[in-house]
């Protein structure tokens, strides 16, 4: 070989060179929102007061009253904690800083993730049908549940309107009972997460660990495992913070797992199970609309796909008889054949055919589709941003996710309801050379289900937030156009899904005002 | 569709292809190449989706060179690229895509009995022309993001009439932004719009034959995702995704007189990962002036 030296310095330069681009920059990234510890900004005493969603009032399951603070029992609870606390590896240590952000924001995270791993709808079979979801067979090909948006409002909903009944049950046995937290009672226990004047017994950390696991196994129950040990880790963090001894934890599980139980059992009869409806069901909705003379929506998806949860209209709602459902329904689409719906038509067509960068960006931050955490997740997300800035304490931020998911749940029921009375085509349908530059939903087009869900949104945080209201509407009219950008949509499903999510929003609304909350 | 695809199809071709410019010759072609797949490995699942039909990709890639020395030569790359689906309802996505500067060098050559061993090391660096998504795929144009490479080949030109080569080469790829606030891939929902791209590596022997105005190069690709997801069960492919392929490309060079030269090729992809079994055909004109 002919290596002279200044070969081998230009062949050591070239190689480390090399060598520096492989190793040379830290590209991770951390999948969560940052949570720091929650100091919360109030008590909120009176919670054990406030009306209850679901159930009959604060004392429907009772908690037994709690032994003294001086009974060797519970100097025991304290010593053990004091032992724990000696000895805490790293992994506690992080379980504790993971929790100390927030127990109903963790969970709301959580429940984000849960969504988006499990919103894909079945892959078809070589036949050309499609397996549907098997809730007795959740870990099969394809998974149960198919977390669309209508069943991920529905989670959403159940999740935080359970967590609400909860806790106000909790807080009226808390104060109750007044049995203060073990860092408080023996100052030699270290308080590792914040501790506030907040009675301990039975434990706010354990009534949510036992609650949403309880609801959450019941909506995702292939993810039973995770969420069992997630509710797992919460109780033991409460424990090895200073923050609750194992009575409170025991106290607050047993309660968090009985009002559970309530909503699992409304989950199981409230309409959900016969959504999908039949064939010959929903065969029958495009036949009557045929025989108004209109077009009836048809599956773009090849081979075509059964229409999503065709019958999720008829679900129960939170806030809203079956008769207001229909009675807040809006008004007819244009006719497929008048010259509006030709007009609109070409508008979706021009629209996409001219679409900006910025347009695009704009129908891709809202898509919010197949494999998300849905429209009503990105509005949890938006949601819990605010709540932790706010430092709401846990009854706090469960009322706000409660209202706001409330009000999601009733706009999703109101629009397939609407969606499947109409059985309106989409765009693309209407016209075969509109391709769209995010996936289509295979489900009628009219009204929009974003502009309803962000509608309803919009107005709910409007009302918990009101210094942002301005925001919140820019977001809610950008969600709607997005889908006007995606080709997905006409203008007058976005029209009339904004003021349907607006009607919609006032259920929940007169509800949140009357609750007794300050 | 992968972070490298944008350089590891075209460009590393003129990267890693070992042919050094003469001094102050200046290179200049204009390449067409028509890749298609109609089925798909979801993960390690093999499939066809009625959504997709046939994906294309077209491309036209202007690339230059420059020898500087007889032993150093710089290229520049830069394709515009359009999408399309023949089935479904999914709009495909066009323009220009990532500008790759790369230079390369001859770091010794030993003459044996039956030929000449060369070696060389190249570097590349690549960067998005345009504004375009990485997030609609396979249909957007490329994976968005920077990215820089460093190349190692080998070669042997045999005093007869045919040629070896070995190359490998590691690409590091810069993260990418998303115009969504959350994504979920590799079973985590990460909330930011910030996705950690994998690095990647690819290897590549290459044999052929050279005689008067003909070269004729058959090319056995490998690269390897470091990192990344599957595409889950009915899901869309995600930028970060682990996307791996074993392809086998061949070509046919012919040079005219006056400096020009015509090549054809062609591609076809053996087994992938979270990739389309593309088949690739494309052909080009390059016109050599010596100053």
């Amino acid at each position: 070989m002919r290596f002279s030296s200044s070969r081998d310095i230009r062949w050591a330069a070239a190689a480390s060179a090399v060598a520096l681009m492989v190793g040379g920059c830290d590209k991770a990234v951390g999948p969560f929102e940052v949570l720091p510890p929650l100091e919360a900004a109030g008590l909120d005493a009176t919670a054990g007061n406030w009306r209850m969603i679901v159930l009959t009032g604060p004392t429907q399951v009772t908690v037994a009253a709690p032994s003294a603070t001086t009974s060797a029992g519970y100097v025991a609870e304290l010593d053990a904690i004091k032992s724990a606390q000696r000895n805490l590896t790293q992994a506690q240590r992080n379980a504790i800083a993971y929790w100390s952000g927030g127990g109903v924001l963790r969970w709301n995270q959580f429940a984000r993730e849960l969504v988006a791993r499990y919103n894909l709808p079945p892959a078809p079979r070589s036949d050309g049908t499609y397996p549907a979801p098997d809730a007795e067979n959740p870990f099969a090909d394809p998974n149960f549940p198919f977390a669309n948006p209508p069943y991920a409002a529905r989670a959403y909903s159940y999740l935080s309107a359970a967590q609400y009944d909860a806790l106000k049950a909790a807080w009226h046995w808390k104060f109750q009972y007044n049995r203060p937290s073990p860092a408080k009672v023996d100052n030699t226990i270290a308080a590792l997460m914040p501790v506030s004047e907040l009675p301990a017994y039975p434990s706010e950390d354990a009534v949510l660990s036992g609650v949403s696991a309880d609801v959450l196994r019941a909506l995702f129950p292939a993810a039973v495992e995770e969420i069992t040990l997630k509710a797992a880790e919460q109780r033991n963090a409460a424990l090895w913070s200073g923050r609750a001894t194992a009575s409170d934890v025991a106290a607050g599980l047993a309660l968090g797992k009985a009002i559970a139980a309530i909503f699992v059992a409304r989950a199981g009869t409230d309409g959900m199970r016969t959504a999908g409806g039949t064939t010959a069901q929903w065969q029958a909705i495009a036949s009557a609309v045929t025989a108004q003379g209109e077009i009836a929506w048809v599956s773009r998806e090849i081979p075509p796909r059964p229409p999503m949860l065709p019958f999720f209209g008829q679900v129960r709602a939170w806030t809203m008889a079956p008769s207001d459902i229909v009675a807040e329904r809006p008004a007819s689409p244009p006719s497929t054949s008048s010259q509006q719906m030709r007009d609109e038509v070409s508008e979706v067509r021009r629209t996409v055919e001219g679409l900006s960068r910025q347009q695009l960006a704009i129908a891709f931050k809202w898509n919010d589709g197949a494999g998300t955490y849905t429209p009503p997740g990105h509005w949890n997300d938006i949601a819990a941003e605010l709540i932790r800035d706010a430092r709401m304490g846990e009854v706090r931020a469960a009322r706000t996710f409660a209202y706001l998911n409330m009000a999601m749940h009733d706009a999703a029921v109101g629009c397939w309801e609407a969606k499947f009375a109409y059985y309106n085509p989409r765009p693309s349908q209407m016209d075969a050379s509109i391709k769209t530059p995010i996936g289509l939903p295979n489900f009628p087009s009219y009204p929009s289900g974003h502009s309803t869900f962000s509608a309803a949104a919009a107005a709910v945080l409007s009302y918990v937030f009101p210094d942002r209201a301005a925001d919140f509407d820019a977001m809610r009219d950008e969600a709607g156009i997005s889908r006007l950008y995606g080709g997905i949509h006409y203008t007058s499903d976005i029209v009339a899904g904004k003021a349907h999510g607006d009607r919609i929003a006032t259920y929940t609304l007169s509800l949140a005002r009357s609750d007794g909350a300050p | 569709m992968v972070c490298a695809a944008g350089v590891s199809t075209l460009a590393s071709q003129a990267v890693d292809d070992g042919d050094l410019l003469p001094r102050r010759m200046l290179s200049t072609s204009v390449v067409y190449a028509r890749d298609s797949w109609d089925q798909y490995w979801e993960g390690t699942l093999k499939r066809q989706n009625g959504n997709i039909g046939t994906l294309t990709t077209q491309s036209v890639t202007w690339v230059s060179g420059y020898g500087v020395t007889d032993r150093l030569s710089v290229t520049a790359v830069l394709p515009y690229v359009w999408t399309e689906a023949s089935q479904g309802t999914l709009h495909g996505l066009r323009g220009v895509q990532d500008l790759t500067v790369g230079a390369k060098y001859r770091l010794l050559t030993e003459d044996t009995r039956h030929g000449a061993i060369s070696a060389f090391v190249g570097a590349a660096a690549s960067l998005p022309m345009s504004d375009y998504t990485p997030d609609f795929l396979p249909l957007s144009i490329g994976t968005g993001g920077g990215r820089a490479a460093g190349r190692l080949t080998l070669a042997f030109q045999s005093n007869a009439w045919w040629f070896a080569r070995a190359s490998a080469a590691y690409t590091w790829c810069s993260n990418v932004t998303l115009d969504r606030a959350a994504y979920y891939t590799d079973g985590q929902l990460y909330m930011t719009n910030e996705v950690a791209m994998p690095n990647v590596v690819d290897y590549s022997l290459s044999a052929g034959v050279t005689r008067g105005r003909w070269r004729i190069p058959v090319t056995l690709v490998q690269q390897r995702t470091l990192g990344g997801g599957d595409i889950r069960r009915q899901d869309m492919p995600f930028v970060s995704d682990r996307m791996d392929f074993t392809r086998i490309d061949a070509a046919v060079m012919y040079a005219l007189p006056k400096g020009l030269s015509v090549r054809v090729g062609a591609g076809h992809v053996l087994a992938g990962r979270n990739v389309g079994q593309s088949t690739t055909v494309s052909s080009g004109l390059s016109y050599a002036i010596q100053f």
